[in-house]
């Protein structure tokens, strides 16, 4: 046998035995006091079991002793294929045991931006799992190098490339600053943890020295800045393991790439479920609120509804589901914020999901009740009519099949952005609804002015005017005037959703792939 | 005894209050109602428990994020 290959092929199983060993005993345990899982334990928590292929345990820095290995300290970065819900994916994260998974500076890179995960992904059209526990860069490498490189050595071409090729998840797992937290942001889908992730463009120590401003990690970047205030990333979890459920839950509605159709799954809750809390879910009282989440439950197949950045532009809500088991993107007003009006963060909340469901073919739902653009002198400093028509223009741009359901309002600019304008524009509304280019009270006075003023009782008549044109804005006269499309028995938006989309596939199926864009956003 | 705050989640006016001090509220009961974009908003207790103090009255405007109650669970 002393032909054979043994000794070295013992070498590769030794050497794979030191990269399982992450960045030794001691780092482990520290990492593992601080509450936080390692890369390997995320992976295997992550995928399905027994499924990760490692690719490269081999890469490392190796110390030699008269020419013989010793040990191989691995590079601070672990990656490879796995299959989540039995499809491939490419997934990788850094590994924070080793130089607080610092990039090490080799000159082919096995993960982060421009690395070779990245390029698995878009070579095979396999889903990019990111698990980011990084800080980026060091000046520390302008000794090594002996020269400063300019910004983007290791570029973010192919992580933007591949926004439009395969579906994109980052999960924050530890502290993300610099590259790594520029690519969190180049998902489709981000999520950190409560309390043990913060992301930011640069940490404490650059922010005290260049404004003298001293702040924790988390009073800087903790999920309450970065996920409810700025919407930098999407969700938050309250622990690890649920922020990696929430990476497969986001999956189960991606197609593997934009050249196939999203996975349509079996579905147990009948089509023709409808429910008769529905027939009152929205109250007669024109002014009191509901709670729109539950209409989507109740509408959607049971349990399926996902929703992205539920604390982030919460005047919108924006939810992955299923309609007889087909991925669905509804996008739905919601009263108890403003009324459901549009402001800055609402819009861009909405342009990000509409392009997400456009660009891996979802067809989206809209359940409207949108009073219009927000309104007041914070609004306009917020450049709300702005972020607003950007919604208006990428709704248009869409190519997907689109549905409006009015639920109850739909007014003004705000309410154009919830139809399909550009495509069959098809609007169905519930007995509930109040359409217009402008609510009534809020017209009557100026276009009614001279007549109102020379009445015995002007008020009086202000209402007669109001009550007048709200009975023409009925809905079942737009009905007879096929001003919207249809009128539903609100228990039966389920069945009718389900009907319609089904025919819709056909259509999905003629644009699969890449998608053209041309244009400037307002 | 912990003390929660109960924050209003959007800017408006304050139009109701409909609980006062010594009062018990369960999870997810109206505290106040605030008027905003002509609708009427119930602010929600996010924990049941004792109403110590209410920190608006009627027709004072309100910030998104600004306490309105302390509940006593």
């Amino acid at each position: 046998m002393s032909d054979s290959w043994r000794s070295e092929t013992e070498e590769i199983h030794q050497r794979r035995r030191w990269a399982e060993e992450h960045g030794g005993p001691e780092a482990v345990a520290a990492h593992h006091a601080a509450g936080r899982s390692t890369i390997r334990e995320r992976i295997s928590t992550l995928v399905d079991e027994g499924s990760f292929q490692e690719i490269s345990a081999l890469t490392g820095q190796g110390r030699y002793d008269s020419g013989k290995v010793q040990r191989v300290q691995p590079a601070p970065y672990i990656m490879g294929l796995a299959r989540i819900d039995g499809r491939d994916v490419a997934l990788g994260g850094e590994d924070f045991t080793i130089r607080g998974g610092a990039s090490w500076g080799s000159e082919r890179r096995k993960g982060g931006q421009g690395g070779f995960i990245e390029d698995l992904a878009f070579n095979y059209r396999i889903p990019l799992v990111n698990l980011i526990d990084g800080a980026g860069g060091s000046v520390a490498s302008i000794k090594r190098r002996g020269h400063a490189v300019f910004p983007g050595v290791h570029g973010f071409e192919r992580s933007v490339e591949l926004l439009g090729i395969v579906p994109v998840a980052s999960a924050v797992m530890g502290v993300a600053a610099g590259g790594p937290a520029g690519r969190a942001v180049l998902s489709h889908f981000s999520v950190m943890v409560k309390g043990t992730s913060q992301i930011f463009a640069a940490g404490p120590p650059v922010v005290e020295r260049s404004m003298g401003i001293k702040l924790s990690r988390e009073e800087l970047g903790g999920a309450k800045i970065a996920v409810d205030g700025g919407g930098t990333i999407d969700n938050v979890a309250e622990s690890e393991q649920e922020a990696l459920e929430m990476v497969r839950r986001f999956l189960s509605f991606m197609p593997q790439n934009v050249w196939e159709l999203p996975p349509r799954h079996a579905c147990d809750d009948p089509v023709e479920r409808g429910d008769e809390e529905l027939l009152g879910i929205v109250p007669k009282h024109r002014r009191t609120p509901y709670n729109m989440r539950r209409v989507i439950e109740l509408i959607v197949d049971r349990g399926s509804a996902f929703e992205l950045q539920p604390t982030f532009g919460k005047s919108v809500i924006t939810s992955l589901a299923r309609l007889d088991g087909r991925p669905v993107g509804v996008i739905a007003n919601n009263p108890m914020i403003y009324g459901g009006a549009m402001d800055h963060k609402a819009a861009r909340k909405q342009i990000h999901f509409t392009e997400l469901c456009d660009t891996f073919h979802i067809p989206i739902v809209f359940l409207v009740d949108q009073p219009g653009f927000m309104v007041g002198p914070q609004a306009e400093m917020a450049g709300t009519l702005r972020e607003g028509m950007r919604a208006v223009y990428v709704g248009a741009k869409a190519t997907v099949p689109i549905v409006t359901v009015v639920i109850r309002k739909c007014y003004g600019m705000a309410g154009m952005a919830a139809c399909d304008k550009a495509g069959l524009n098809f609007k169905v509304a519930w007995p509930s609804a109040e359409i217009g280019n402008l609510p009534v009270e809020g017209g009557v006075r100026a276009a009614f002015r001279r007549e109102i003023e020379s009445a015995e009782d002007p008020a009086a008549r202000q209402v007669e005017i109001e009550d007048e044109l709200r009975a023409l804005a009925s809905p079942f006269r737009m009905a007879e005037a096929f001003a919207v499309e249809d009128m539903i028995d609100p228990r039966e938006t389920r069945a009718y959703l389900c009907r319609v989309l089904a025919a819709a596939e056909s259509r999905l199926k003629t644009t699969l792939g890449p998608k053209f864009q041309s244009g400037v956003r307002p | 005894m912990a003390k929660t705050e109960v924050k209003s989640e959007i800017t408006g006016a304050v139009w109701k209050i409909l609980v006062k001090p010594g009062d018990v509220v369960g999870v997810d009961e109206p505290v106040i109602i605030l008027e905003s974009m002509k609708m009427e908003i119930p602010v929600l207790a996010i924990d049941g428990g004792k109403v110590t103090e209410i920190l608006v009255k009627e027709g004072e405007a309100v910030n998104e994020g600004q306490t309105v109650a302390i509940v006593e669970v």
